[in-house]
């Protein structure tokens, strides 16, 4: 977990140098290619930003982890099916959010959250952690990240 | 709504039958579901002879709801509309059902999930009623999962109160279910006539759940034999005035 955050850093540090070295070293495109200039510092902040909410879910992950010990969640297998059985059997906290997910077919962590009425940072860190169990699927577009019980894959 | 119990016996289905009559004649679109696959009987009771698909197809992918749904609404000639999804009573279906694997059940969760936004929203219906299998069944839980409110039909016998309380506790409340207790088969003496706050009390004391009425037994209803719809052939039979004062909470509900 530690090295993800270490590469998370350097990627981040390697985004800021990109745009230091577009600012200071490339007038003449930036003059010669109006559209670029107005491009490309975009696309790099928008990167940026998706960077910092993929290492802000890392760590709450991780925070999450210590909080309720991983031993239990690192011995249950990467594809488990979320059946009524295995509900019944998760702690309370995670139930919760994993019976929204069920409710709702698809949803982010806001969608969770406005369910479950706990803060959006809290649901992140549950439906990570049952992404980890392997009961969820997690899948990004944009700069959403959408929960889903992979219902085809586990036929 | 899911109707549940702990044992066998204890008047789900006479319940959930007559429940979802009394509702359709209140005017209302009502939708009645078998889920007890291990004994089905809502296609006997209801005297449907031709099922082309049953609610296990649907639960298996095999056809769509609309397929599965039978229009019942001529049965009970009044404003509402009263549908039913059956279950198979073949024994090679229950057989079937009963071995089905935890990622089956996960699926048909999810279908039983989609099925009821989509009776609720697209259909417009007006309320979902599920028969279940007593005890921890999946199919039972599926129903339980995927209902706003479960009705828990319960006896006085020592063993279903226990059991009863047990489910409460480590089934009901772990889904945050709302959760109303149905006494059934109470002796008509002069307990029921003078102590109804006490049965309430014992209930509220036992449970901690409302109690959302209380049913005597009646003799009728055995010697009925199941060969008629209680409430739409008895609208006068104090049996049918306890089924409409239960509609009605559950309206207010």
């Amino acid at each position: 977990m530690f090295v993800n955050h270490y590469e998370c850093f350097v990627r981040l540090n390697k985004l800021f140098s990109t745009i230091c070295t577009h600012v200071k070293h490339n007038e003449e495109a930036i003059v010669s290619s109006q559209e670029v200039l107005r491009k490309k510092p975009l696309q790099i902040l928008e990167k940026i930003r998706e960077s910092l909410e993929k290492l802000n879910e890392k760590m709450e992950i991780m925070i999450e982890l210590q909080k309720h010990g991983r031993r239990d969640i690192q011995t249950i297998p990467q594809e488990a099916p979320l059946d009524v059985m295995t509900l019944l059997s998760m702690p309370d906290h995670l139930r919760k959010t994993a019976m929204t997910v069920c409710r709702l077919g698809r949803a982010t962590a806001d969608e969770v959250a406005q369910q479950t009425r706990r803060a959006r940072a809290v649901e992140s860190a549950y439906l990570n952690q049952l992404v980890i169990m392997g009961y969820l699927k997690k899948e990004r577009k944009g700069r959403k990240a959408y929960f889903y019980v992979d219902k085809e894959s586990q036929g | 709504m899911a109707f549940h119990s702990y044992k066998g016996g204890t008047g789900k289905t006479l319940l959930s039958i007559n429940l979802a009559v009394t509702l359709a004649k209140h005017g209302k679109k009502v939708c009645l579901l078998d889920l007890d696959f291990r004994a089905p009987s809502l296609a006997t009771l209801l005297k449907v002879e031709k099922v082309e698909y049953w609610l296990n197809d649907y639960l298996n992918g095999v056809c769509e709801i609309d397929k599965v749904l039978i229009d019942l609404s001529d049965r009970i000639a009044d404003q509402g509309k009263f549908f039913v999804g059956l279950a198979n009573p073949s024994v090679e279906a229950i057989r079937d059902m009963s071995s089905k694997d935890r990622k089956w059940e996960m699926r048909a969760l999810g279908r039983l999930l989609s099925l009821r936004n989509s009776l609720l929203n697209a259909k417009g219906f007006d309320y979902i009623v599920f028969d279940t299998s007593p005890g921890l069944q999946y199919s039972s839980i599926n129903a339980i999962v995927s209902a706003d409110i479960v009705i828990v039909a319960t006896t006085l016998d020592n063993s279903d109160v226990e059991g009863t309380r047990r489910m409460l506790r480590e089934l009901y409340d772990l889904f945050e279910k709302k959760t109303e207790i149905v006494l059934n088969k109470i002796l008509y003496d002069d307990s029921l006539r003078s102590g109804r706050e006490k049965l309430q009390a014992l209930v509220k004391e036992t449970y901690e759940v409302p109690l959302l009425g209380v049913i005597p037994c009646f003799c009728d209803i055995s010697r009925a034999e199941g060969k008629i719809i209680f409430v739409h052939e008895k609208p006068d039979h104090p049996f049918t005035r306890i089924l409409d004062e239960i509609a009605a909470k559950i309206d207010k509900i």
